[in-house]
């Protein structure tokens, strides 16, 4: 597979299809690889795949340091490729923009990802080249796709206050998980505005709550479950369970989930006369 | 002349290290519950390794039951006693024609960090140049001045560790106040390093007990080995002549530009200050801020003169290797290797120092 990885790659190279691979390359320990932005054909073997892959490459989708390099092609598992769909959808980027190499996939992470568990995108759903035997994507009934919410959900309304006072106690404000996360594409964020100041920036209750909220809520209907902002954490808040709660919410009252059929209309940004308006209260 | 004021130096010199001569003692483990409580008898809170989840923070204990000590690391540094990541400097309120200001009090407790490592330590001396620079930071003065370190040398280590590269050792005495060394299992050899330590210890009365063999040779001290991965004499020069280098965005294109590196490192300390107010009062705070933000150089006018994510890595390295160096003498880094292990990307700093080092011996081949 990294063979055929490689030769695609140094294919779209050469005849200039793209001017550069965004690819997982060898980390600092065996137990971790690292994003490589591929220009020259002869750096393809610099490309590699195991599964110790878990970034969402489709981030560097949004920064101006790696779309400096032209047009690229992307490494993507199919939870990755989800983030393209919403990406086109919210007209942050165009199809052609950027050639797909999809891979199939078993599951990342070591003890294996959360959202590898009730993964239902083994074989992207949108791809230009796809490496790898293709896996077929068997449907996984609601309930499954959010078990991890199963506890969660049983707490009191006290008890999930308490729950999340202590989680954001612990953030200290470095927004990685805005930073890395795909779909946080504002050029400036709310909490970089301060006339007036609708985020307190310092890392206490009442700012950590806003923040914490407010990225989530933002993500609404939006998030794709890649799970990198809960990887990143370095207070190991578990933020998925935020991002996988509105999405089930999404999901059970718009029959919508994002980055899963281009042709689907967003959730958040299409009005129906019979949505479901139940929680206007 | 010249004869005797060099006579005059090393006479200086010789009293300063006589000034302090080291106490050894054994500390044993079943003691470490009579520390804690001999600690909170005499006032001090007790701040010591503790697990949490997938984590190993450095955080109130009340019992040595609570203590971790099995880890290479623990995930926040020692920092954060000293420089909180968000703090109230003063409380204001404006009345008609007069604005009265209400300064904290009480911030400065008396700590004693326990189980903390040799880097983490050795970054308090670091950070004491830039706190007591033009503007003498009142906040971190006295919480040091409030806090003994007692520090436990690292008995393992992990590829991220590069102490030994910029000049320190998993078993460093600087900064720490008393150094324990792992002579056995359930064993450690403590060493005092300054008076405030010795007092310390004297002050716990039995906790501390006579070491038998006195002279360290002696005993089993268990003792990391921390491979040295780059040298660091020939950083600075490189960083000297390279501002403009193609390999700060070849290296960087990978960064996400958050904070986690500079929230994480025992040694960044750049914050910012807002007011959280309403119209007639309100609290000046201070929190934790860095340079790998795109908000953080730009100006009102709209101008970023940092406006890439490669000058804002290049920015990083050059504090900690070129201009601390110039201004204060000490390299702004003790390669804990917190930054390179939190990084969502990847990035990792000895390699990147690794790459200067290598670059450097490759020019002066040139030559």
């Amino acid at each position: 597979m990294i063979e055929a990885l490689r030769k695609k790659a140094e294919e779209l190279l050469r005849s200039n299809t793209v001017n550069v691979i965004y690819g997982y390359g060898e980390g600092s320990t065996p137990e971790r690889t690292r994003p490589v932005f591929i220009t020259k054909p002869e750096d393809v073997s610099k490309l590699t795949w195991n599964k110790y892959c878990v970034y969402n490459l489709t981030t560097y989708l949004k920064r101006r340091e790696s779309r400096k390099l032209g047009k690229p092609a992307i490494v993507v598992k199919g939870c990755d490729a989800k983030t393209i769909v919403v990406l086109i959808k919210e007209s942050q980027i165009k199809r052609e923009d950027v050639y797909i190499l999809g891979v199939t996939c078993n599951g990342v992470g070591e003890p294996m990802a959360t959202k590898c568990k009730a993964c239902d995108v083994h074989t992207p759903r949108i791809y230009d080249e796809l490496i790898g035997e293709k896996i077929e994507n068997k449907e996984i009934p609601f309930e499954e796709r959010y078990a991890e919410l199963e506890q969660y959900e049983k707490l009191s309304e006290k008890e999930k206050w308490d729950f999340w006072q202590k989680q954001f106690a612990k953030c200290i404000k470095c927004y990685a998980c805005s930073s890395i996360c795909p779909l946080c594409f504002c050029d400036r964020c709310i909490v970089d505005k301060n006339q007036p100041q609708w985020i307190d920036p310092s890392a206490h209750p009442r700012g950590n709550l806003s923040w914490n909220v407010t990225r989530a809520y933002h993500l609404a209907g939006r998030c794709i479950n890649c799970e990198e902002c809960q990887r990143v954490c370095p207070a190991d808040i578990p933020l998925n369970l935020l991002n996988k709660k509105l999405a089930k919410e999404t999901e059970k009252n718009f029959k919508y989930r994002a980055g899963y059929n281009i042709d689907d209309e967003l959730a958040m940004a299409t009005y129906k006369e019979d949505d479901n308006q139940d929680f206007f209260k | 002349m010249r004869t005797w004021r060099l006579c005059g130096e090393l006479f200086l010199f010789q009293l300063v290290l006589v000034r302090y001569s080291i106490v050894e003692k054994i500390l044993k483990k079943e003691k470490f519950n009579s520390l804690i409580t001999g600690l909170k008898d005499q006032g001090y809170k007790t701040i010591a390794p503790k697990k949490d989840n997938n984590l190993i923070m450095l955080d109130e204990v009340q019992s040595a039951d609570e203590i971790h000590l099995d880890h290479v690391q623990t995930n926040n540094s020692i920092k954060e006693f000293f420089l909180p990541k968000t703090e109230k400097i003063l409380s204001y309120r404006m009345e008609k024609n007069k604005v009265s200001i209400e300064e904290p009090e009480g911030f400065a407790v008396k700590t004693v960090i326990f189980g903390s490592r040799p880097c983490d330590a050795a970054s308090l001396p670091v950070m004491d140049k830039v706190f007591n620079w033009d503007c003498t930071d009142k906040f971190w003065i006295q919480r040091r001045e409030a806090s003994a370190i007692v520090t436990i040398a690292c008995d393992k280590c992990d590829n991220y560790c590069f102490c030994t590269s910029v000049g320190l050792a998993p078993d460093s005495k600087e900064g720490s106040d008393v150094l324990l060394t792992r002579i056995s299992d359930d064993e450690y050899l403590a060493e005092t390093v300054t008076e405030k330590g010795e007092k310390l210890v004297e002050s716990l009365g039995t906790v501390f007990t006579p070491a038998d063999n006195p002279g360290t040779e002696t005993l089993n001290r268990q003792v990391a080995t921390v491979e040295k991965k780059f040298e660091i004499e020939k950083v600075k020069p490189w960083l000297d002549e390279n501002f403009v280098h193609k390999v700060w965005a070849e290296f960087s294109t990978k960064c996400i530009g958050c904070g986690a590196c500079t929230f994480v490192c025992p040694t960044c300390h750049c914050f910012d200050i807002v007011d959280e107010c309403t119209m007639s009062k309100g609290d000046r705070v201070k929190n934790w801020d860095g340079c790998q933000f795109k908000m953080f150089t730009l100006h009102t006018s709209g101008h970023n003169p940092r406006s890439t994510q490669d000058q804002r890595w290049r920015q990083r390295i050059m504090h900690k290797f070129k201009y601390y160096v110039e201004k204060f003498d000490s390299i702004l880094c003790v390669g804990c290797g917190r930054c390179s292990r939190v990084c969502p990307a990847d990035m990792n700093i000895s390699e990147m120092l690794e790459i200067i080092a290598t670059e450097n011996s490759q020019t002066g081949d040139k030559e």
